[in-house]
């Protein structure tokens, strides 16, 4: 056995805890997953039938674990795992699985593959096979962790002209980006670049929220990588940084994965509960809605919109009616793609496909049960609650011509705000005036 | 020295990392690759991955508006 081999297995064995075992013996090859599906859907084989791949795995467990599989592994399909088998599994679990687990909400038994895949990628991960990209930007994420002093100034720099900029978008030369304050209330992690940070900004100083921003990025792709080591290196770095402010809420940007996994597997996979609440925006936003604490025009998004929810912000992240409430709210034409919520389709984009051109065929494919759904709403205007939904929409609008607008939910809030025209004068007010960023 | 010119304005991050890290792969040891992009996250996204890739970043810097120009080289 080769030492890659070896590794995939110890690694398998190390993550053989009740719920992966059940998933491992439990299914019944009904194949009721085939069509909860989205690759299935765009290309009905066997190969994207969920309990197919999950039987890829199936067959290398049996023939450790099985008793009967070691003597007659041909009467019951087991395999020892060798390099090959190992490729193929990693390729799939990476290309051929979002990890949306909408087969494992419509199993009968409750099988979950996804979880299944994920010990998969753990696997692929450890024993370097898993691709490349991912694990380069989980690694150049806890670079930043070990040594924020490379980017931090430069940072709070990019945040002093983005200040300066916020000031003139709400007429107010009050408006603040404070960068890591100690004793904010709220602490918010936005993603890599400035298109996260604006409008939550907005919002924030509008409902005039005691808030900070975070120097790091909500995203986590130790978990795309199923690698639990990475994944909470990566959380560490704002779980240390909240600890370190005192904040009482740490508010996630509009990001399904980050949402997940820092709400509902941080916790565990560090066994301690934060002295911090997590959020997502989307439920802070809802929150403002309710309170009365936004003046919205609803009227100043007149196109038919429709929201896209993402699998971990939905079925796994539970945050269903939230986004619902808010667009109700901001915008009079609202058409709810079929099926939604818990049993919406994956958009094709997670997992990390979005991040790896070497399957892009692949993901635009798994898209078009995503792009059937978006043109039967006739809809204008798509709100997705994530990142790589809201990239994967875009590339499928392109490629299935449905010439749609992709957007997050605060921007659509930020319009209904209905904001201080940015007038010639109002920037002539702030020319040469430079914004102060107090950053503790 | 040859030198790979890429244009990566108007991507969004994780893409311009994902770009360079691909791009890095088809030059030689020692040869730069030299970038322009928009989004500001690659200020922190591109130090980072160099440190952690192995590779140098040589240099970068905000050009006209929101523009960044930097240059990183393939160490390994």
């Amino acid at each position: 056995m080769s030492a890659q081999v070896d590794t995939a297995l110890q690694v398998l064995e190390k993550q053989l805890n009740r719920p992966l075992v059940v998933a491992l013996e439990a299914c019944a090859r009904c194949g009721l997953c085939a069509e909860a599906c989205h690759y299935y859907l765009a290309e009905p084989s066997i190969d994207h039938v969920p309990a197919a791949r999950g039987e890829a795995l199936r067959r290398a467990y049996r023939a450790e674990h099985d008793f009967l599989s070691r003597i007659f592994p041909q009467w019951t399909g087991a395999e020892k795992l060798n390099e090959e088998s190992l490729a193929k599994l990693a390729e799939m679990a990476f290309s051929q699985c979002t990890l949306c687990r909408r087969c494992a909400f419509n199993c009968p038994m409750g099988v979950d593959t996804p979880l299944m895949m994920r010990a998969v990628r753990a696997m692929a991960t450890a024993s370097e096979t898993a691709p490349e990209l991912l694990v380069m930007l989980a690694d150049a994420a806890i670079e930043k962790g070990k040594d924020p002093s490379f980017f931090r100034d430069m940072f709070v720099e990019q945040m002093a002209d983005l200040e300066k900029e916020l000031q003139t978008k709400m007429g107010d030369p009050a408006a603040r980006i404070t960068v890591e304050r100690e004793g904010a209330k709220i602490l918010y992690v936005p993603l890599a670049g400035e298109h996260t940070i604006m409008p939550p900004a907005i919002i924030f100083n509008a409902v005039k929220e005691d808030w900070t921003l975070s120097i790091f990025e909500a995203a986590n792709y130790g978990v795309f990588l199923g690698d639990v080591a990475r994944a909470k290196q990566i959380a560490a770095r704002i779980i240390d940084e909240a600890k370190r402010l005192g904040v009482k809420e740490v508010v996630l940007a509009e990001c399904g994965h980050a949402y997940a996994s820092f709400r509902w597997e941080a916790p565990n996979w560090f066994g301690e509960t934060f002295p911090f609440k997590v959020t997502s925006l989307i439920e802070k936003l809802d929150e403002y809605v309710s309170e009365g604490r936004l003046h919205l025009d609803p009227s100043a998004n007149p196109e038919l919109i429709t929201y896209h929810d993402s699998c971990n912000m939905a079925r796994t992240g539970g945050v269903i009616e939230e986004p619902r409430r808010v667009l109700k709210a901001i915008a009079h034409n609202f058409v709810e793609m079929t099926p939604n919520r818990h049993e919406a389709y994956c958009c094709g984009g997670g997992g990390g496909l979005v991040a790896l051109p070497e399957y892009t065929e692949r993901r635009l494919k798994a898209g078009k049960p995503k792009a059937d759904q978006i043109r039967k709403t006739r809809a204008n205007i798509v709100v997705a609650a994530c990142e790589n939904c809201r990239l994967q929409i875009g590339e499928i609008s392109e490629q299935y011509g449905l010439g749609v607008e992709i957007t997050a939910l605060a921007d659509l809030v930020v319009k209904a705000m209905r904001l201080p025209a940015t007038r010639p004068e109002v920037e002539k007010l702030f020319a040469g005036d430079p914004a102060t960023v107090s950053s503790n | 020295m040859s030198s790979t010119v890429l244009d990566l304005k108007g991507l969004m991050c994780p893409l311009p990392v994902v770009k360079i890290a691909n791009a890095i792969k088809k030059v030689e040891i020692g040869e730069l690759i030299e970038a322009t992009a928009s989004d500001p996250g690659v200020l922190a996204d591109i130090p980072a991955w160099a440190r952690s890739s192995g590779n140098e970043l040589v240099t970068m810097e905000k050009v006209e508006g929101k523009v960044i120009r930097f240059v990183v080289k393939r160490i390994r």
